[in-house]
């Protein structure tokens, strides 16, 4: 990622796509976010980076509606939500991957993407019973839209391989396809590089990287690996015990002291 | 000697001194197969959808039945009276998803299966509070149901074979030939597949839970619908065949819970199996095995192969 371009990015301020603000989140006693704010600006990969703990995964799920946070207010393409459900968030263009990866480990490559698909076919019940008609043409018109993915992501050799017998670095990548295929405004990766070889984390920071620029789609990350998250993001907010220690570009964040104690820990 | 000859030579033998008659019983294990099939369907569509092993829907199938018989003899016309029952059902699936399902989210297996227990005495309850518990007849020629037989003359000999027989198995055939490519191929059919294999994940790409659950019980429903009209014209609308559900047991475990295909095979092999044990080899055990054989046979697929003959294999990576 050339470094002007990430300057030049954030020099002319795109309009704010997604704002978190002041956002707690309780588990019983266990406060897992506390007043976080920061907001994701559209067209940049915006990385939520933290010790393990700090309640990244919480943010995420807040953010597409598994969790639904107490107190603030989270404001998607200007509007702001009430407590929605996850497939009203993913109607409205939130996508998202897995930490521990979740896809339909019984069917293919192909079924899985598809089914990413989803909310873009909506020929109904009668003519799905009937698989006739419009809802046959849909889905052809569809298969193609998916054939692209699998061709941008390299995975036409496992196109009809039940999913649950692929190595790990191929589910992942089939879980980002899943997630590309509904056409995000947002897309959510949460550690896509997590227990990944070198070559493999090579791999998925280049496709991260042609989601953003080929397709525009902004990229919310967590990841832990410090190298791909300088090299990737444009911007980087850090959570500890759940509140936010630091919000900025990859080098503040890397020289900010609070940031450093929180990683390498302080005598308290 | 002579137990080995009645078991591996005699009955071929008979097969062979006979074979129109073999070929009735066949027949007739087949139509029996097919219902158990039909039933066993029902399992497998919420089972695939959610892993609920619904134990209610041997009681739907009566319900369904009741229900259609009920509102048949309030005056309506039968196709009228059918219409409303596919509209019950509807209903059924609706409650079923906002009063069982949507409270249980997230339990475990178990409780949902408890769940449906539950829900198994309430519609035995309901439904002898509504339309009595006495047997009742099915409205089948008011269907368009045809009866009487068709002779087949093969080898100096007669086959007899019930019209209605054959028009189940034509119904039979369409009904799962369009549910296969209904799961295979269709948006619907693939989010079903979605939302048994991960909750999460099939949230995460827009797909609702609650919308989910009640097409697949409707469709249950719908299937349950059929299976009682094809049953309770061969013998009564009776809380007595909820009961013959239970046969659709051996039929999952032999076929594969989460298979259609599966269902269908094991059904006829359950079927025609029940019936050519009686006939053939039933009096070297005293007869009256075909109550047990499919158990039997259930029970030795359990210990060689657990997922049954077509059911998905199952993945584990450690």
């Amino acid at each position: 990622m050339p470094a002007d371009s990430a300057a030049v990015k954030a020099a002319s301020q795109p309009e704010v796509l997604l704002e978190v603000d002041n956002v707690s989140l309780a588990f019983g006693g266990v406060q897992a976010i506390r007043n976080v704010s920061f907001d994701i600006r559209k067209g940049e990969i915006r990385a939520i980076i933290g010790p393990n703990g700090a309640g990244k995964t919480s943010m995420l799920n807040c953010i597409n509606g598994f969790y639904h946070p107490q107190v603030g207010t989270i404001t998607f393409k200007g509007v702001k939500r009430a407590d929605m459900k996850p497939h009203d968030a993913a109607a409205q263009g939130i996508s998202r991957t897995f930490q521990n990866i979740a896809l339909f480990a019984g069917m293919t490559t192909l079924d899985n993407i598809m089914s990413g698909r989803n909310l873009k076919m909506n020929k109904n019940f009668f003519w799905q019973l009937l698989y006739f008609g419009p809802a046959r043409d849909e889905e052809i018109a569809h298969r193609g839209k998916v054939e692209e993915i699998i061709d941008f992501l390299e995975i036409q050799h496992i196109r009809k391989t039940p999913v649950g017998q692929l190595p790990y670095g191929l589910q992942k990548r089939v879980e980002l396809g899943r997630a590309l295929a509904a056409e995000p405004d947002l897309l959510l990766l949460d550690e896509p590089m997590a227990g990944m070889n070198l070559e493999e984390k090579e791999d998925m920071s280049r496709f991260v990287i042609d989601v953003n620029e080929q397709f525009g789609t902004t990229i919310a990350l967590i990841e832990h690996d410090m190298g791909v998250v300088m090299d990737l993001s444009n911007r980087v907010v850090v959570l500890d015990h759940g509140e936010k220690i630091a919000d900025g570009t990859p080098d503040e964040v890397k020289s900010n002291q609070d940031v450093i104690d929180a990683y390498l820990g302080v005598a308290h | 000697m002579d137990i080995l000859y009645a078991i591996f030579v005699d009955p071929f033998v008979q097969m062979g001194a006979n074979p129109v008659f073999f070929l009735k019983v066949m027949w007739e294990g087949l139509v029996a197969g097919m219902l158990y099939a039909l039933i066993a369907l029902g399992f497998v569509l919420i089972f695939k959808a959610s892993s609920v092993f619904n134990f209610a829907q041997g009681i739907m199938v009566v319900f369904a039945a009741l229900t259609l018989v009920g509102l048949h003899a309030l005056g309506l016309p039968a196709y009228v009276a059918l219409i409303l029952t596919i509209a019950v059902m509807y209903a059924l699936a609706l409650g079923v998803e906002r009063l069982v399902l949507r409270p249980l989210v997230n339990q475990p297996d178990i409780i949902l299966f408890m769940a449906t227990i539950g829900l198994t005495y309430f519609l035995v309850g309901f439904g002898e509070f509504v339309f009595g518990g006495d047997p009742k007849q099915m409205i089948t020629s008011d269907l368009g149901l045809p009866h009487g037989i068709y002779r087949f003359h093969l080898m100096h000999k007669v086959l007899i074979v019930q019209k209605l027989d054959v028009v189940a198995a034509i119904i039979a055939v369409i009904m799962v030939t369009g549910l296969a490519i209904f799961f295979n191929k269709t948006r619907i059919g693939r989010a079903l597949r979605a939302v048994a294999d991960d909750h999460q994940a099939a949230l995460s790409v827009g797909i609702s839970l609650n919308q989910i659950w009640v097409i697949v019980w409707f469709a249950a429903g719908l299937v349950a619908l059929v299976t009682g009209i094809m049953w309770s014209a061969k013998s009564d609308v009776s809380f007595a065949l909820q009961i013959v559900a239970l046969k659709a047991l051996p039929v999952l475990i032999l076929g594969g819970l989460t298979s259609i295909p599966g269902a269908i095979v094991g059904g006829l092999i359950i079927g025609v199996g029940e019936k050519l044990g009686e006939l053939y080899w039933g009096r070297l055990l005293g007869g009256g095995i075909d109550a047990w054989l499919a158990y039997f046979i259930a029970l030795a697929f359990l210990l060689f192969r657990p997922q049954g003959l077509f059911g998905e294999k199952i993945i584990e990576r450690v």
